[in-house]
């Protein structure tokens, strides 16, 4: 079985698409309907949940710890509904960090430039011209908010398996080329793949616990063996490193802990100035 | 239903073949090990397999070049591929070319039996129940 990630430079095409592939598949829609139960089970506000995933140049967005603390509650809802297997994700931003997997299709739409163009003056009542301007300037923010938060550069077509042009392609055609690409063996799931996507739900459902207390935290898991990276200064790395070794420990599904506390020199230059 | 499931395991280290024979055995496999790819190869000419477990990084003949010549010589039999080097293009490619299923390195015997099991079904046998009474051993 396999899971199918749509991404695209417009949500609302992505949208039509993976709902066209959810009913050609037969495979279960993950979209943004699950935001509601990320933030009960966070008790991160709905609203903030659905800023976190919206790139703004605003540079009145949502404190640093809160969006990363809210991404990483979605991230983990997705990661466990993914481990049900034949799902078709969009919406979620789950292109930019369910990596590594074999058995995920990972596809990238590109909406026709001159309906994005005509669609945004409309939206924001302007000229061609400006319209054209704000969607570069669109473009560049969400470019810089994947490489910001995810380290990931969301334009770059080596993330994904398939490209689809739709000025190209017709809607049909595309829903066509993803049902029949995603048939290929390549795209099963295997006992490693499926260990693969086990790791990175443990790993992410370790690093949101632990992020209630620190922020500053890089999860990996192999297993049940849970490795944790942070920083901390030298007075307080044996505390920090226990604390999170009896956080992450009691967390089902993990056996082992390994801590690797790092110098924190920015706060240890911070301190000495 | 799984006494005489024969099962070919290859693998250039010697310790998994000495470790995994006797887990195999336990859930009625007769396994034929080999550490050398071209005896196993040899091997495979002159017998169809039910089951092929390969490692897939080896001198000379690695377990992508295996599972290609069993492809070849039956069509019937499965390949496992086990390897300490996975990776995501490796495993996609395994899978392409007709692998059963591809598992990490390090993994338990239980986990490749769990895969036997597997592979005996798709073989018209079924081994699930002899799992589960010989879980943990």
């Amino acid at each position: 079985m396999s899971i199918i990630l749509i991404s695209s430079d417009h949500y609302e095409t992505c949208r039509a698409v993976a709902q066209q592939v959810a009913e050609s598949t037969g495979y279960a829609l993950l979209d943004r309907k699950i935001l509601g139960e990320v933030a009960s089970a966070s008790r991160i506000p709905e609203p903030k949940i659905l800023k976190s995933l919206e790139p703004s140049s605003s540079t009145v967005g949502l404190p640093a710890k809160v969006r990363n603390r809210a991404l990483a509650a979605i991230q983990s809802a997705v990661m466990v509904r993914l481990l049900d297997d034949k799902v078709v994700c969009y919406g979620l931003a789950a292109h930019l960090y369910v990596l590594g997997v074999s058995h995920v299709l990972k596809i990238r739409i590109l909406c026709k430039e001159e309906e994005r163009v005509s669609l945004m003056a409309t939206e924001r009542n302007v000229g061609i011209e400006k319209a054209r301007k704000l969607l570069k300037k669109q473009e560049a923010v969400q470019k810089r908010w994947s490489l910001d938060v995810f380290g990931r550069d969301e334009t770059n077509p080596s993330l994904y398996d398939m490209v689809i042009n739709m000025s190209q392609i017709e809607p049909d055609e595309a829903v066509n080329a993803i049902v029949e690409t995603v048939s290929y063996r390549k795209f099963q799931s295997m006992t490693y793949s499926i260990k693969c996507l086990k790791d990175r739900e443990l790993s992410i459902r370790v690093r949101l616990a632990l992020m209630e207390k620190y922020s500053d935290v890089d999860v990996t898991a192999d297993g049940a063996t849970v490795v944790v990276r942070t920083k901390a200064l030298r007075r307080e790395k044996r505390k920090k490193t226990e604390n999170i070794r009896a956080l992450a420990g009691q967390i089902s599904g993990v056996s082992y802990v390994e801590v690797h506390a790092g110098r924190d020199i920015f706060r240890q230059a911070a301190e000495s100035a | 239903m799984a006494e005489g499931l024969e099962v070919l395991l290859l693998d250039d280290e010697p310790i998994v073949g000495k470790r995994l024979k006797p887990a195999l055995a336990k859930i009625g496999c007769n396994v034929e090990v080999f550490e050398d790819p071209k005896k196993a190869l040899e091997r495979i000419n002159q017998k169809e397999f039910d089951i092929v477990v390969t490692d897939i990084r080896m001198d000379e003949v690695d377990g992508l070049q295996v599972l290609e010549h069993v492809r070849q010589s039956s069509e019937r039999t499965k390949v496992i591929m086990i390897t300490g080097y996975a990776m995501m293009a490796v495993a996609r490619e395994a899978m392409e070319k007709g692998a059963f299923d591809f598992i990490s390195k390090p993994f338990k015997p239980d986990d490749l039996r769990k895969v036997i099991a597997k592979a005996a079904e798709a073989l018209g046998s079924n081994i699930q129940s002899e799992i589960s009474e010989t879980d943990g051993s």
